[in-house]
């Protein structure tokens, strides 16, 4: 990726973002607040293949979700290309949506089981307010299908007579019915085969291509993410560890190297010994006033443990919060 | 899929098919009641009080001569009519309040659910019978009663549907097209909460039918000399060792009518594969 | 050393037959992956080995099994619950279906070795603690008193494999056993398995979906796909001179380290429906080479140059 991007060339625009859930506060239950994103600043550059990568917990489908205005952030702005999202009315933000589209992780239960396929591509304008003549909306399904690579013959087909990667499809082409700019993936392939999760990327990137899209593409996968994306964010415990700014970029933050050092390659002549992790993943609920990967990391410092490193630029883009980097 | 497949299905098993002629064959009476009864229900003839069953009165006739078989086909008339509107009433206003309450949470929930969860904690008949002290006995008020008994049960199981089907991706997925909450509600979610209820209501239809007899056999229901089967009981209490077939021919319509009704049901619950999410509540 | 031997498994469950002609062998000491994507039959063919088909309604149609000399097929129950836990222990994916929620930790693994070995309660305990200090869980002490709920998944799935370990067994069947947990928390999950496994020769039979996996652990590997054997052979010749084409493709399917953008295709169409299998080789449709004879004759599993594959084109 360039180092020349700047502030204009970016789509979206995350500032200090939070998010807290609470749970308990009932009869005889001590109220206890999580901060699933804490305090995140991002961008997303236009054009471009933004990867989030992280374990469970990280956060980074809580992120997702309030790129999108999907969840309401506890503090900090999205900017989605010039709007605060959060200064939207109702009305103004049906009209963002159009523009912004999010594709979803279970294909199984993201197609409601009572529509047809055809239905269900119909839906976006339906809600959108846009009435189709018969023939109108029989090329625009014809159009969207055949845009995902299925057959316009499964337009009379229910979800369930569908398979993941086919149902995965049409949660795509629903995604791109409103002609969106920006796409967030939230694990499109994780419940998917290998076979299948390979032709879902494929079909993307030649989606990307094809219409100009912005991705904003969160995994859990750091091969994957590797090989798909032009960025690498990597989050831990609800907070941005690193930022790659290529995928060959070499991480320098302990946790970012312990991830992509726990990837086996699909190689057997490339064997890892494993660096054991030592402690334990922290509760959610803790408060961790230093950095969040310090219990668990072999070069944490007492620095480590009382202050939260910033992100800071290790120049042409490549963001790191750690006290003591890695060479 | 069509909807009426399972109903299909239903009548194809044995239970499920005897039951559904039982109920055409009690349905049919209560439409017809004019062209099938042989007598009019209310015309008395004290010379023939309390007749045994026989050709001319297949059921015999009550203490007031009136035809037994008769009666109690027009008393299907007022027991399904009661009944039947009662339930309908109860679930439309159960699947509002649940699907609200389910829906926008907050505090309209928490009203609602201690309301409903006050109400659960009482049976019907005793919610049914302070109903019916307030507003004073009569059909209507019968019809009222009955429909606030069972709303609790219609506004819970609602509810509960309405709770698991509103974390499905495709509530979010949809919501993120820009739908509003008015078509995610009736587009989506009342939809698919829908067929577990109809089918409570159907089932709760049969209790409805006997808390109506109930509450006609207190002489709160139907007055007379509209037939009700609860009503007809009662009167032949009196009678019970001159001529029990006056006790006898209502309570038997009772029992086969609510026994056909929860036989249906049941078929319906298996042929619908639903048993858990009627269970869930 | 051959110890467990299954030569041409079918399976059948009501009208469908969802295994067919499964053969491989695992060596004593050997570590064996069994790959395959879903509805390959993989977890399938660990409850033929562990003799649970029973459980879910299946039955073996044909073929063999031999565990160290000892027909499998037809032992009747009783016989079979002695040789599972004992000498052929199961990790299963999620390890809540092995640890029971209100016994704790210690008392489970303890009584592994109390039942299976007739040690004393406080031999027992002495060995889960040793176990579980092996399985690398800080404080062993502590966690034998904890209770399921308190752990980690990780320290769940530890757990569970101290467990199988406190038989002393000759075979684990690992079915799935790290799907369900983090990468880091995986890689550290292998890493231990395969050192046990490794110190102990034992034989291991590791499923999975994950070619990552099975090129980190595996001595040989079986490749599954809708519910027969693709192909069989050591770990360096499967990745370096896959013989049958699902092979090839499925190893192409996983992105590679410095990969090439736009050069991720995937396999074309998706794994056949159990109640809708193609004629002749089960990959003909999804398959690049695939002739008319793949549509019409079933290939038989043979020796090629090294290992065994069932393609009619692959090189002899």
């Amino acid at each position: 990726m360039d180092a020349s991007v700047t502030r204009g060339d970016d789509l979206v625009t995350i500032t200090d973002l939070t998010r807290e859930f609470s749970s308990g506060g009932g009869f005889m239950k001590p109220r206890r607040t999580m901060r699933a994103v804490n305090n995140v600043s991002l961008n997303v550059p236009r054009g471009k293949v933004t990867g989030v990568v992280g374990e469970s917990g990280c956060g980074k489908s809580t992120l997702a979700r309030l790129v999108l205005r999907l969840l309401e952030a506890t503090e900090g702005t999205v900017v989605f290309d010039g709007k605060d999202l959060a200064k939207q009315s109702q009305g103004e933000m049906r009209k963002l949506r159009r523009r912004m589209q999010m594709v979803f992780q279970d294909p199984y239960s993201a197609i409601d089981p009572r529509y047809t396929i055809r239905r269900a591509l119909l839906e976006p304008f339906q809600v959108q307010g846009e009435a189709k003549t018969a023939a109108d909306a029989k090329t625009t399904v014809d159009e969207l299908i055949s845009m995902v690579g299925l057959s316009p013959r499964m337009m009379a087909s229910f979800p369930h007579q569908l398979s993941g990667g086919q149902k995965q499809r049409v949660g795509i082409a629903r995604a791109l019915a409103l002609r969106p700019s920006f796409l967030v993936l939230d694990e499109p392939t994780a419940s998917l085969d290998v076979s299948i999760q390979a032709q879902i990327i494929d079909l993307l990137e030649t989606l990307k291509a094809e219409l100009g899209l912005t991705y904003l593409f969160i995994s859990h996968d750091l091969s994957l993410v590797r090989y798909f994306c032009d960025r690498v964010v990597v989050m831990y415990l609800g907070r941005v560890m690193e930022i790659l700014p290529g995928a060959q970029a070499r991480p320098r933050h302990h946790y970012a190297h312990a991830l992509l050092e726990s990837n086996f390659e699909p190689d057997p002549t490339r064997r890892k010994v494993v660096t054991m992790l030592g402690g334990e993943i922290p509760s959610p609920f803790a408060t961790i006033p230093g950095c969040a990967f310090a219990a668990r990391c072999s070069a944490a410092s007492d620095l480590c443990k009382r202050e939260r490193p910033p992100l800071a630029d290790l120049g042409s883009g490549h963001m790191i919060a750690c006290h003591n980097p890695m060479d | 899929m069509t909807a009426f497949a399972p109903i299909r299905t239903a009548i194809g098993s044995p239970r499920g098919g005897a039951s559904a002629a039982v109920l055409v064959l009690v349905v049919t009476c209560a439409l017809f009641a004019p062209l099938i009864a042989p007598y009019a229900y209310d015309i008395q003839n004290l010379p023939s009080a309390n007749t045994q069953p026989g050709a001319a009165h297949w059921m015999g006739t009550d203490e007031f001569g009136r035809d037994l078989m008769s009666r109690i086909i027009y008393g299907a008339r007022t027991s399904l009519t009661v009944a039947v509107t009662a339930i309908s009433i109860s679930v439309a206003a159960g699947l509002t309040l649940g699907a609200m309450a389910g829906y926008f949470g907050g505090w309209f929930d928490r009203a609602v659910t201690a309301v409903v969860d006050l109400t659960w904690s009482f049976p019907e008949i005793l919610i049914a019978l302070i109903l019916i002290a307030i507003i004073g006995p009569g059909l209507e008020s019968t019809m009222v009663a009955i429909s606030i008994a069972y709303l609790a049960q219609f506004t819970r199981l609602t509810r509960a549907q309405i709770m698991a089907l509103k974390n499905e991706t495709y509530v979010e997925a949809t919501t993120n097209l820009g739908a509003g909450h008015f078509h995610i509600i009736f587009r989506h979610l009342l939809p698919n909460a829908l067929t577990p209820v109809i089918v409570a209501g159907m089932l709760a239809t049969g209790d409805a039918i006997i808390l109506e007899a109930t509450l006609g056999f207190f002489g709160l229901g139907a007055q007379p000399p509209t037939p009700s089967w609860g009503a007809m009981m009662s009167s032949g209490t009196a009678q019970i060792f001159i001529a029990p077939w006056i006790i006898i021919f209502p309570g038997l319509a009772i029992a086969i009518t609510v026994i056909s009704i929860n036989l249906f049901g049941d078929a319906l619950i298996e042929a619908l594969d639903i048993r858990n999410r009627l269970r869930s509540v | 050393m051959t110890l467990l031997s299954v030569q041409s498994i079918s399976v059948s469950i009501g009208t469908l037959c969802p295994l067919e002609s499964i053969t491989f062998d695992i060596g004593k000491g050997e570590i064996l992956g069994l790959v395959g994507e879903s509805g390959s039959g993989k977890s399938l063919t660990a409850m033929c080995v562990m003799g649970l088909l029973p459980r879910i309604g299946g039955t073996v149609t044909k073929g063999s099994i031999v565990f160290d000399g000892r027909e499998l097929i037809g032992l009747p129950e009783i016989e079979l619950r002695r040789l599972r836990g004992k000498r052929i222990a199961l990790i299963s994916q999620n390890p809540m279906t092995s640890l029971d929620p209100i016994i704790r930790i210690g008392n489970q693994v303890d009584q592994v070795s109390i039942l299976h070995l007739g040690l004393s309660a406080e031999a027992a305990r002495a060995r889960s603690l040793d176990l579980i200090a092996q399985l690398r869980i800080p404080e062993p002490a502590a966690i034998h008193r904890a209770y399921p709920h308190q752990l980690s998944g990780g320290m769940k799935q530890r757990i569970v494999i101290a467990m199988a370990l406190a038989a002393d067994p000759d075979l684990i069947v690992a079915d799935e056993p790290t799907t369900a947990l983090d990468v880091t928390i995986q890689a550290q999950i292998i890493q231990i398995m395969v050192e046990l496994v490794r110190d102990r020769g034992l034989a291991l039979m590791l499923i999975t979906h994950d070619m990552g996996v099975v090129a980190q652990a595996c001595d040989r590997v079986v490749v599954l796909y809708a519910g027969r054997v693709a192909e069989m052979n050591v770990i360096g010749e499967i990745f370096a001179q896959p013989k049958h084409p699902y092979t090839r493709e499925l190893i192409r399917c996983i992105p590679r380290l410095g990969q090439e953008r736009g050069s991720l295709k995937g396999i074309p169409g998706a794994v056949p429906s159990i109640v809708d299998y193609p004629d002749g080789c089960r990959f003909n449709p999804r398959c690049g080479d695939a002739q008319e004879l793949c549509r019409n004759q079933v290939p038989a599993l043979e020796r090629k140059s090294s290992g065994l594959a069932a393609c009619h084109f692959s090189e002899v």
